[in-house]
Formats: C-alpha cells, sequence, structure tokens
C-alpha cells in the first residue's frame, strides 16, 4: 500500500484542522475494512471540506473509503487500496424536517436511533429497522443498502428517499432529485449511491419523505412444521386483500437466534416460524389477528400466537439484528443476501441446506416474504473445515441461485476476511451489467479514489 | 429512388415496417407536448434483435435515433429533434409473461399502460402507474419518462414498479439488468434507466410489479366555495398524515369545461372540488373517509358526497382523466406543465398562479395532483395569435420559477423532454449537470440516442423553449 507521507497529513490537517486528523491508536484499529487499516481517518465538517479532501486524495492518488459508526465496513470484498478514513460522524444534523409536509433532510452522520427519536415526537417514522441500530448512521444505512423487515409496506431506500446531496471521486459537489414527493427532474443518480458501499460518491444530505405512525400495530407468531406449509401460508397472505407491515420467516437455525430469551419463552423456536406484524387503526389490527389465524390455521400452523407489546419489542428488535445475532454467536460464519422469488423460496432452502451439510455448516436463514433471504452459514470457532472446503461451499451457494428456475441474485454479505480472496466470492461470477457498472464508476470516481475494489466486478 | 440508408432498413425489416413519405412522416412529427420535429423514416421493429440492428444501422449513417411508444408524453421525448429515424414500438406489443404467483409481469414496450391492468383483473391484479393517458400510453413510454398518474400519491411512480429491464444500448448491444427478484444485487441500474427519456438506452423488455386490487374504495367529492378552503383542506390531510390513494384538484374554470364535456356531476357554480380516493381494508377506508369528511368539512366544503357506486365512481374519474381533452371544446390550444412544491405550500402558489393569470391576461386552469403538490396549471392560447403565444411563455416561466423557489421542482411526471432542458440550471448547477453530462456521455457517447432532450443543449438558461410554430392538434392526455 502508498501511505500517504508525513506531507499528506499536513495537508489533509490544513484543510479540517489538527483536530480533526487522527493518524494512530484504537480509532484507526476500529476503520479497519477487511484487514486493510487507513493510515489516517480525518472527520471533515461538510462538504466543502469532503471535497477539497478528495481533491487532494485524487491528486495524490490515495484511497478514501466513507464511514459513519463503521458498523457496516465489513460488507463488500476486501479494498484494493486504503489510505484515508473519511469519518462523517461530525455531519450528524437535521437539516430540514417539515412535518406537515412529511419530508426530511439530514446529514449522513445522523444515528438512525437518533433520528427515529425526533421524528417520533411528531408521531413520524422512517422506516428503516435496519441492524446496528443503536449505532448505524444515515449515510451507512443507505451506501449499504440495509434491509429493514419493514420493506414488506414501505418499500426500500430505494423507494422513499427523494435526493441526494454528494461529492464525487474528483471532489466535486453534485446532486440529484429534490425534497418534493414527486419528482422527475433529471437523471436519478441518487439511485445509483444506495448500496453502493461508498464507491461513487461521499453522500453529504439525504433527503427522505417520512411517514405517520400507525395508530395500532399487533405481531404475531406461526408456527409450522414444514418450510413449505410456512411459505404456503405466506403465499395466502399475498394474494389476501391483507397487507401486513412485515412477513418474516424463521428457519429453525433462525429461530434458536431470535426465539431465545425469557421474552420469546412461549414461541417454539424448533419450528418453521412466520412472524407478522400488522399496523393502522385498533378494528384493522383486530381483523388481522382474526384471519391471519384463520389462514394459519387452513396451512397447518402447529400454533399461532398473538404476542404482546414486550415479547413484540423483543422479537421485533431480534430480526432486526438478525445478522449481528448470528456474528455474535459465531463470528466466522458468512451470510449471504439473496434476491429471490417468493415461489421459489422453499427450493431454494432447501438446496442450501445441502450444501450447508455437505460442508458441515448450520444454515440459519431469515427471509422477507416480499422477496430477500438472508442465509446464514454458522460455523463453530473450533471449526476445522478446510478452506478449500468453505470456498466450494461459497461458490456452490452463487450456483444454487443462479440456476435460471430460481433465477436468485446472491452476495456475500458477511463472511471472515481471510476467506474474501477476490470479487467473486462476494459477489458471484461476473455478469454482463457489470460492465456498465464500471461505465458508472468511471463517471463517478475515474480516478478509482473511492473504495476500490469494494464492490461488484472489482469497482 | 430511395436513399441507402431506407433502402437497408427495407432490407433489414421488410417494406411493412419502414415508413418515409412525408405523408407517413406528418404523423409522426409530434406528440402529446407543443412540439415538432421531423424524422427522417419511421420503423417499427418486432423484437430487441431488430431494434440492435436499426440502431447498428443508424451509427454506420450517423443518424440520431428516437424511441417512441404511443407518442403521448407531454414534454416532447419522443419527438425527432434532430431528424433521423425514429423507432416506434406498437409491433412490440405482447404481455411475454404474467406471473401471478410472484405479482409480476413481463412486457414488451408497446403494451398500452391499460391494456396490462386489464389482461389481469380477472386475476384480482393491476399495474399501478395510471397516467391520464393509460387509454393510449405504451408502458415502454411510461418507463422513459416515468410516468406518474393520480394514484401515484400511495403507490409511487414507474421506477417503483419495474424491477427489471431488457436495453439496446447505443452501440447495439442488448444488456439486461436487474430481473424479476425485488433485489438485485449490484448499483441500481433500473434506477437510473427508468426516467432517462430514452437518452442512454433504447428498453425492449420491461419486468413489473403487479399489484393486488384492495378490498374497498370510496370515493369522495368535496366542493368548496373558494380556492383558499380548498388547498387548506389538502394541507390539513397532509398535516393530519392521512394517506389517501389519490387526491385530486379541479378548481371552477376547469370543472365547467369539464362538466360541459363528461356530465360527471361537479357543480358548475362552485370555486373548486377535490376528488380524493381511500383505498384498502374495508375498516381503514371507512374510517379515513369519515377522517377525510371531517377535514373537508372543518375547511367549509359546501358539500361532501360519496360515490354510490362503481358507476358514479368510474363517472368521477372520467371528469378528471378527461380534463385536458375537455379543454380543447373551449381553447384551441393549450400548454400545461408539471411542476411540484412542497405541500404545504398550496395555498399560496395558487394565488400566485391567479396573479400570473392576471399580469398576463391569460386563462389559466388547475387540475391537478394536489396530494403530492403536483401541479398542472394549464394556459389557454391561441396558435395564431403569437404576441398571446409570448405572454403564455413568460406565464409558464413565472409559475415554474415559483415552484423552483418554494423548494419544489421542474416535473412531477411529465418528464424534461426538450421542453425544459434549458430550465435545468434553475434546479441544477454546471456541477450537478456536468456529471448527468458525463453519465449519458459514458452510455451514448456519440449523443445519437434521442439528442436535444433532458440536458441544456447551450450556455444560455433558464428559458422555457419557445416554439416556433406550435403544432395544432388535439392533445389527449
Amino acid at each position: 500500500m502508498n501511505r500517504p507521507a508525513q506531507a499528506s497529513f499536513t495537508r489533509l490537517e490544513e484543510i479540517i484542522g489538527v483536530a480533526h486528523v487522527v493518524t494512530n491508536g484504537a480509532e484507526i484499529t476500529a476503520r479497519e475494512v477487511c484487514g486493510a487499516r487507513p493510515a489516517v481517518i480525518v472527520k471533515p465538517a461538510d462538504a466543502a471540506e469532503i471535497a477539497e479532501i478528495l481533491r487532494f486524495a485524487a491528486a495524490e492518488r490515495l484511497a478514501v473509503i466513507p464511514t459513519g459508526s463503521g458498523t457496516k465496513l465489513g460488507i463488500g470484498s476486501p479494498p484494493a487500496r486504503y489510505d484515508i478514513a473519511l469519518d462523517l460522524s461530525r455531519m450528524n444534523r437535521v437539516l430540514a424536517y417539515d412535518p406537515h409536509d412529511l419530508t426530511l433532510g439530514v446529514e449522513p452522520g445522523v444515528r438512525i436511533e437518533d433520528l427515529l427519536r425526533t421524528l417520533a415526537e411528531k408521531k413520524q417514522f422512517v422506516p428503516l429497522v435496519v441492524p446496528f441500530s443503536d449505532r448505524a448512521t444515515i449515510g451507512g444505512i443507505v451506501a449499504a443498502n440495509s434491509s429493514s423487515p419493514l420493506r414488506h409496506a414501505y418499500g426500500a431506500v430505494r423507494d422513499f428517499c427523494l435526493g441526494m446531496e454528494f461529492v464525487t471521486g474528483e471532489g466535486v459537489q453534485a446532486k440529484s432529485g429534490g425534497r418534493v414527493v414527486k419528482n422527475v427532474t433529471g437523471y436519478d443518480l441518487h439511485k445509483l449511491l444506495i448500496g453502493s458501499l461508498g464507491t461513487l460518491a461521499v453522500i453529504t444530505r439525504v433527503n427522505f419523505r417520512t411517514f405517520p405512525m400507525p395508530q395500532a400495530e399487533g405481531t404475531f407468531v406461526a408456527s409450522f412444521s414444514s418450510p413449505e406449509a410456512a411459505f404456503k401460508f405466506c403465499g395466502a397472505i399475498s394474494h389476501s386483500v391483507l397487507t401486513p407491515q412485515m412477513v418474516e420467516v424463521a428457519d429453525p437455525g433462525a429461530g434458536r437466534l431470535i426465539f431465545s430469551g425469557e421474552a420469546a419463552a412461549r414461541i417454539i423456536p424448533m419450528q418453521w416460524s412466520v412472524v407478522l406484524s400488522a399496523a393502522g387503526q385498533p378494528s384493522v389490527v383486530e381483523r388481522y389477528a382474526r384471519e391471519l389465524g384463520h389462514m394459519a390455521g387452513a396451512a397447518n400452523a402447529t400454533n399461532f400466537l398473538p404476542i404482546g407489546d414486550i415479547e413484540q419489542h423483543f422479537v421485533f428488535s431480534r430480526i432486526q439484528e438478525f445478522p449481528r445475532l448470528v456474528l455474535d454467536a459465531a463470528p466466522d460464519s458468512f451470510i449471504f443476501r439473496i434476491g429471490v422469488l417468493p415461489t421459489r423460496m422453499p427450493f431454494l432452502l432447501k438446496e442450501l441446506n445441502e450444501v450447508a451439510g455437505q460442508h458441515r455448516a448450520v444454515l440459519a436463514t431469515l427471509t422477507r416474504a416480499s422477496g430477500i433471504v438472508f442465509a446464514a452459514f454458522v460455523t463453530d470457532a473450533g471449526s476445522t473445515t478446510p478452506t478449500g472446503a468453505i470456498a466450494n461451499a461459497l461458490k456452490e451457494v452463487f450456483r444454487v441461485c443462479a440456476l435460471p428456475e430460481n433465477g436468485a441474485q446472491a452476495m456475500l454479505e458477511w463472511g471472515p476476511t481471510e476467506m474474501k480472496t477476490s470479487a467473486e466470492v462476494v459477489w458471484g461470477q461476473s455478469r454482463l451489467d457489470f460492465e456498465l457498472m464500471h461505465r458508472v464508476k468511471k463517471s463517478f470516481d475515474p480516478h478509482n479514489v473511492l473504495a476500490p475494489g469494494r464492490f461488484a466486478g472489482g469497482i | 429512388m430511395q436513399p441507402q440508408l431506407i433502402r437497408e432498413l427495407i432490407a433489414l425489416l421488410g417494406p411493412q415496417a419502414v415508413l418515409s413519405a412525408p405523408e407517413d412522416l406528418l404523423l409522426y412529427e409530434y406528440d402529446g407536448s407543443v412540439e415538432l420535429g421531423s424524422p427522417r423514416c419511421i420503423v417499427f421493429p418486432t423484437n430487441a434483435r431488430d431494434v440492435s440492428e436499426i440502431v447498428r444501422l443508424a451509427n454506420r449513417y450517423e443518424t440520431p435515433i428516437v424511441g417512441r411508444g404511443a407518442g403521448t408524453g407531454l414534454s416532447g421525448g419522443a419527438i425527432a429533434r434532430n431528424g433521423g429515424i425514429v423507432i416506434t414500438f406498437s409491433r412490440m406489443n405482447r404481455i411475454l409473461e404474467i406471473d401471478a404467483a410472484n405479482l409480476r409481469a413481463v412486457v414488451q414496450p408497446g403494451v398500452v399502460n391499460l391494456d396490462l391492468s386489464r389482461a389481469v383483473e380477472h386475476l384480482g391484479l393491476y399495474f399501478a402507474p395510471d397516467p391520464s393517458s393509460q387509454k393510449s400510453c405504451t408502458i415502454g413510454g411510461n418507463v422513459s419518462e416515468n410516468s406518474g398518474g393520480p394514484h401515484t400519491l400511495a403507490y409511487g411512480v414507474t421506477v417503483n414498479h419495474v424491477t427489471g429491464l431488457e436495453m439496446v444500448l447505443p452501440d447495439g448491444e442488448i444488456v439486461r439488468i436487474g430481473g424479476k427478484c425485488i433485489e438485485s444485487s449490484g448499483y441500481d441500474l433500473c434506477g437510473l434507466f427508468v426516467g432517462s427519456e430514452g437518452t442512454l438506452a433504447l428498453v425492449t423488455e420491461i419486468t413489473v410489479r403487479l399489484m393486488r386490487k384492495p378490498e374497498a374504495v370510496k370515493t369522495l367529492l368535496a366542493v368548496y366555495d373558494t380556492l383558499d378552503d380548498t388547498t387548506e383542506s389538502v394541507v390539513e390531510i397532509t398535516v393530519r398524515a392521512i394517506t389517501p390513494a389519490a387526491c385530486e384538484m379541479l378548481d371552477g374554470f376547469t370543472l365547467r369545461a369539464v362538466e360541459d364535456y363528461v356530465h360527471a356531476g361537479f357543480p358548475k357554480d362552485c370555486a373548486a372540488v377535490l376528488l380524493i380516493e381511500v383505498e384498502g381494508l374495508t375498516e381503514a377506508v371507512e374510517a379515513q373517509a369519515a377522517e377525510i369528511t371531517d377535514v373537508c368539512r372543518q375547511n367549509r366544503a359546501r358539500e361532501v358526497r360519496a360515490a354510490r357506486n362503481n358507476e358514479e365512481r368510474n363517472l368521477l374519474w372520467r371528469g378528471r382523466k378527461e380534463a385536458f381533452g375537455a379543454m380543447g371544446r373551449i381553447s384551441p390550444m393549450y400548454y400545461v406543465q408539471d411542476g411540484v412544491i412542497p405541500r404545504t405550500r398550496l395555498p399560496e402558489t395558487l394565488r400566485r398562479i391567479e396573479e400570473i393569470s392576471r399580469k398576463y391576461d391569460l386563462q389559466i386552469g388547475n387540475i391537478f395532483h394536489a396530494g403530492d403538490g403536483n401541479l398542472h396549471p394549464l394556459i389557454l392560447f391561441d396558435e395564431r395569435d403569437r404576441e398571446q403565444f409570448a405572454r403564455v411563455v413568460a406565464a409558464g416561466g413565472e409559475i415554474m420559477r415559483h415552484c423552483v423557489a418554494v423548494g419544489g421542482a421542474l416535473t412531477g411526471e411529465h418528464g424534461i423532454g426538450m421542453e425544459k432542458n434549458e430550465l435545468m440550471s434553475l434546479i441544477f448547477t454546471p456541477d450537478d449537470l456536468a456529471l448527468m453530462e458525463r453519465v449519458r456521455a459514458e452510455f451514448n457517447p456519440a449523443g445519437r440516442l434521442n439528442p436535444g432532450k433532458v440536458l441544456p443543449m447551450g450556455k444560455a438558461c433558464g428559458e422555457i423553449r419557445v416554439p416556433r410554430t406550435p403544432a395544432s392538434v388535439t392533445i389527449s392526455t
């Protein structure tokens, strides 16, 4: 790695002040990305400073990775180079909040926990029930396209983000979209930044629409003895007039993690659990309780349980923190994020189970019924599975997903650094559209300053 | 003898798929906007390979290419501004797959918007984006323009309903992005290409989400004696965070024109009406309708009534969706705008439009998506009166500037096209535009695909394009 010399540190200090440049200590370790350590952390206060830092980095051919609280730096393939960690935690202001218009503009360093608290004062929220909820920042959530179980009703970031301001890899401040709830003015460049892992631009402002909090909520857990029955139940819901705000399927592996603890003592973790949440006025929630119960019965549920406030809070937070639960229990686990069609879910899960079985890993899956599977291959700390065998298993996952009948798209979100030997391990075999992604990268970051190597296709 | 390009196109597609006679070309000079442009020929491909071959041929002849659906667009997106080949997708109009179990359909770009909803109606499903032109506009055109409609308020615009595309790039390569799944790994390329107004690629296949029809629908008509009471009601509905599926406003002038034509049941002596629709479970619909009625009454609505049956409901919606057509009965021509404002600024904005109408001595009708702040002022004019037309352009510019000044946007659903591309600098800095330019150049390096659209062409800024001779056409939207 091309380490920046003292002269570089001096220049960075000139740009943002000595107090906001860190060159050693525990902070550096905390900004590690797949084993790579930055030479320096810089903490800019605004977009103008970021622009100057990036222009300097581009001129010096230094690599920069933007970061908020650093909770998701492990996602993506290992960076080819990494010199500067661009810490956005000082940019933590809510810039505009118009509760009457239900719109919001925030800096990237705002923590989701703080934002939700601010919005709750006006009985509003943004539907980002995402992992690392105590520390995750808006910039990181957007850049990693963190998934929320509320996606079922509210869509993903792309559906409620109205626009962004950002700084490109060349240090140019730009924006797209806007602040109004309906807008087709110009190219929607900000949509490209969602899930881009900081490889295109540094986000400096995100505009969202906000949503009114429902009057009442109800959460239910239906248990099934087979995946077929559980997914049959989900299919029946999606073909009914009911529109729950959350439908999550936990397999027994995930169930053991999610429902461990007193608060969930009534739930049978050894089975396939469908966790549902309905929102609206009380009479609506009552109707969900009634009809979901009937539908669960018709799908041969072994149990259907409306759960109370305390359990509800517990189960919600466990589902929200699923990747963290897995990694806390077994840090060397692999977690895939897979987009899949609802009708293919039981087949895909069966095939993933076979892959896990062949490689002596335990599979734990949490499935968003609208079409996302989080598949964790949980490995023991003392596992003696040879590296080559693990590498084969990872390839198998991509192969199974890519089968024409499955038509699923996978990425390896979490996994031990030593296994991430190439972009293919994380993103799968090269696809035709990767070439288009390279063109996007070239437009935003022609000198390859931002997080080089961290993205699909080696971007 | 026909020019070489035409002969090659005929050799490629057959004589039935190429038009080049002047009288045929006339029909393709305009779309739903007030713009004009003369193509050199029109071609009708039947599959992606045809499109790819046409593009490769156009490249050899260094000829511009413009994609076209039904030509209902309102910003000149389908106009051959620099001449060249217009690729019309009307023969690529097959629904390729309906996957009801996964709530997806795969369609060719020439499928008419409403035809898709009709084809899945028996399954209890529909395609949510519902532009007023949905009886004739195509899904390919919807994708290009990222079209909306009244129900955008609850369900979003086209981009929120597209999961995958097959496209032909300007070099002729056929590529697929996204798929049927709800998410794909990598950059959100669908998010970029949907709404790129035909300037980055030609879309040849679209995978869309289908939605389940709600259990109950209630359509309310609230009648007002003042414009201010009407707009204050919209603000209050938003403030109270009630979320109707649609919330449309028609002012007195517009609804009188509509009533004479459609007989939808709008009282002709009022200042404005709101057409509000709530959908969902029966219990939720009843409660929301009651709350909305309450808000409207508190804001001095003279009358709030619900459509009693489907017939009444359809009639009210016909009144809304055929309003633009009704205008054709009372004015030779109109210019429709598409500005967006934060919803809380609605009352002052409508007052501003009234002032502008008086200042320029022009009749301006207002019929629009009030719930999401998407205005459609209709400025009436007679194209034979050149002096009046200059006032129309000035008034339009002033309304647009107001939208921008209160934190709004230039277009909510019609697109920038060749109508507003020189206005882009009101919203975007030179750096913002340079980046968009760069993205375009990366995908469309020779600028051959739909030239002169979306991005400003010159350094001059801040002008709505003044067409030399506005077309005298009947516009249906």
